[in-house]
């Protein structure tokens, strides 16, 4: 494929710029049309348009209060979606995550019941979900089993266990307990305010997550490599990459967060409840999120950031329609309409970027 | 007026109903079975409850009702997973303890009929002694109920019901009724204003109805209303409802017609110190933080429709029914409408039982 230097039409209007000119002199123009034809740039100005149609529509959409609403609506959904692209990009897809975040909370209960304390609880919860991982890693890379139906399996059982261990009771999230002083203002407890419900909790975790696995996928060998099987697997095995060892570490890295993730939204909600068609809301957004930021459900090609801004889509939707008050009937048709207008402006977008070469 | 006066005036008002149908030889038979049932299967239903339990244990089943057949019956449920349900399992499991008897728990997830139409026939094909359903849906059960009546199966329905089915009788709470009730008390509680009302999963056949209810006392009046959807996950409900205040904080109520919502109304409220703003907050179903929450104040009401019974007396009607070889037991009973506040709810808060889901142990036990 032939790269052209999108930047190199710039300065040849003016003799004066010499080709060294530092980037800054780039025309704004230029800018723009760099910023549309990187991956994520089509979905963020999609996003941005959301945000301002909900701004100058509903008065109470852009103010610090709902801001910190809006978080709790992508945050936790972002630090999925990151974790389901390094396997999506694998040309995987792990569907378990549903199921590990209705199942770990249960299990801190459980082991916070045995008396352990909350953080090491969190620590024993969280590797526990790693082993999920490698259980699915191993059933899917060496026993050579469709990742769609391992995780599937994985995903039924998971839900079965929480229901089984839980005898289908909702339970109180241990270290979540909300207390209302005299005033009637509320209070939460340290543990809480970390693990999910201070107000920028779970954003905090999100950036700084989505963070290091943007830089594991674009500037490690680890990411290289999750690249490389997505691509062309053969190939990659014969070039020396463990293809196996690779599989397994990304079903590992997508089951923890999913496990990180289920004790802060059960933390937030102080309440673990072990229904399972929440699980599977949940799992169907994540890989939403992940496909709306420019992930291919095909693998070899992906992003993290993408991933992020995909979620935060999701989330300014659903906020926005929730602020607005929309009838309850209408709610899933608006939702459903947006994200395949968004979809079509995405894939537009993307032919432009190979038309260009760029991205 | 005497007891008897009373069940027939029920005879005349159910059969009145059934008038506006037309006769089928299903409810032709149902007409005679109600009749017997109503005359002495109601109190033979009340009277076996009454009964002191230490008596019943004393005596096995066989020696009490002439009968030790081990009877097998089959409860298809349109959530099998959905917690609402555990102390609806607690009343089977405990009624069979105590009759002798087994129960499979069968039926969908998430409210697929077709699985549930599965369900009811394999019950059939396996030769069930009683088959108990929730009709979600007004016709597609009616064929089953059929089948299985003609070959002698006794079908109940409890948590939600279609009178146009042939089933024997009915156990639960009428949900469009409550839905009106909720709704007298949200224009007691809110005279003039707008209040919003939410529903976790628009459409859904066991909360749905109960929406419309309100919605039927609310129309028109001086309380003004909007409806909202909120989701399946409890996080995700919690986040809408916080969203929905953030854009209509004139809103004088926030009320719900299910257990996850209702939950996440009160929390919204807490959060937002909205009784200090004189918001009023209500719903359904208790789980422990709504019974927390509503016993701090965060709240004016949750309504408890009892998902005990509505597992414990199927199962006792559906064995009166083959004991008193079809002369007694089958009975509509409406499971009620607990409206729980601030301080009823509190003995809710300080036990765990089997009754409301808190505790799978025998007895009630203080937490």
């Amino acid at each position: 494929m032939i790269h052209s230097d999108p930047d190199a039409a710039a300065p040849a209007r003016g003799e004066e710029q010499p080709r060294s000119a530092p980037r800054a002199v780039l025309s704004p123009w230029t800018l723009i049309k760099r910023f549309l034809t990187m991956r994520e740039g089509s979905i963020s100005v999609v996003t941005i348009a959301l945000i301002v149609y909900f701004s100058l529509s509903i008065p109470a959409f852009f103010t610090s209060s709902n801001f910190q609403t809006l978080l709790t609506y992508f945050t936790w959904l972002a630090i999925l979606a990151g974790g389901e692209v390094f396997l999506m990009i694998n040309g995987e897809i792990d569907l378990s995550i549903g199921g590990v975040y209705l199942f770990a909370p249960l299990l801190f209960y459980e082991i916070v019941g045995g008396g352990i304390s909350l953080v090491p609880a969190v620590i024993l919860t969280i590797l526990v979900c790693t082993g999920i991982g490698v259980v699915n890693g191993v059933v899917t890379a060496i026993l050579g089993v469709n990742s769609f139906i391992t995780t599937l399996g994985t995903l039924f059982a998971l839900e079965g266990l929480t229901l089984i261990v839980s005898h289908a009771e909702q339970l109180n999230m241990p270290g979540s307990a909300v207390s209302t002083s005299a005033n009637g203002s509320s209070h939460l407890g340290t543990f809480a305010s970390i693990f999910g419900a201070g107000v920028y909790s779970e954003l905090v975790w999100a950036v700084v997550i989505i963070a290091i696995m943007q830089i594991a996928l674009t500037r490690t060998r680890w990411g290289l490599h999750t690249i490389a099987v997505g691509s062309n697997r053969i190939a990659a095995a014969e070039a020396g990459v463990k293809v196996r060892l690779v599989v397994i570490r990304n079903f590992m890295v997508c089951s923890s967060l999913a496990g990180l993730v289920g004790i802060m939204e059960a933390v937030r909600s102080q309440s673990i409840s072990p229904d399972p068609s929440s699980s599977n809301s949940v799992l169907l957004d994540a890989i939403a999120a992940a496909v709306i930021g420019g992930t291919l459900l095909a693998g070899g090609s992906g992003t993290i950031v993408g991933a992020f801004i995909g979620a935060l889509f999701l989330g300014v939707l659903q906020d926005g329609l929730a602020i607005k008050g929309v009838n309850a009937d209408y709610l899933d048709f608006y939702l459903g309409i947006a994200i395949l207008f968004a979809m079509l402006i995405n894939v537009y977008v993307g032919r432009v970027r190979r038309r260009t070469g760029v991205g | 007026m005497s007891d008897n006066e009373f069940v027939n005036e029920a005879i005349e008002r159910l059969e009145w109903n059934d008038a506006k149908v037309e006769a089928t030889p299903q409810s032709k038979a149902r007409a005679v079975t109600r009749r017997v049932a109503l005359g002495g299967g109601a109190g033979a239903v009340a009277a076996f409850m009454l009964a002191p339990a230490a008596q019943a244990l004393a005596a096995s089943s066989s020696s009490v009702f002439g009968t030790g057949k081990k009877y097998h019956f089959v409860f298809v449920n349109h959530v099998t997973t959905n917690p609402f349900f555990t102390p609806t399992i607690s009343g089977i499991q405990d009624a069979c303890n105590l009759l002798g008897c087994s129960y499979q728990w069968t039926g969908s997830e998430t409210s697929n009929v077709a699985q549930m139409v599965t369900a009811f026939n394999t019950a059939i094909a396996g030769n069930a002694d009683g088959i108990a359903i929730p009709l979600i849906d007004p016709k597609a059960f009616n064929a089953p109920t059929a089948k299985a009546l003609a070959k002698g199966i006794p079908v109940l329905s409890y948590n939600a019901d279609e009178p146009t089915n042939g089933r024997l009788a009915y156990i639960g709470q009428d949900l469009f009724v409550s839905g009106q009730d909720m709704g007298q008390r949200i224009k007691s509680l809110v005279p003039s204003g707008n209040v919003a009302l939410f529903i976790a999963t628009p459409g859904s056949a066991n909360i749905q109805p109960r929406i419309n209810g309100a919605e039927s006392v609310l129309k028109g009046s001086a309380t003004k209303y909007t409806v909202t959807a909120t989701g399946a996950a409890l996080p995700q409900e919690l986040s809408t409802i916080e969203s929905f205040w953030q854009g209509h904080t004139s809103y004088k109520g926030l009320f719900a017609v299910d257990g996850g919502s209702t939950q996440a109304v009160f929390q919204t409220i807490q959060k937002y110190n909205l009784r200090g703003k004189g918001v009023k907050g209500g719903g359904y179903d208790l789980t422990p933080i709504t019974q927390q929450l509503l016993a701090a104040g965060e709240g004016d009401f949750t309504i408890d429709q009892q998902p005990y019974l509505q597992g414990f007396l199927p199962t006792l009607e559906l064995f009166l029914y083959h004991a008193s070889d079809r002369l007694s037991g089958i009975a509509d009973v409406d499971t009620g409408l607990k409206f729980l506040d601030k301080t009823t709810v509190k003995p809710y808060n300080s036990t765990k039982s089997r009754y409301e889901g808190t505790s799978s142990k025998v007895g009630v036990t203080n937490s």
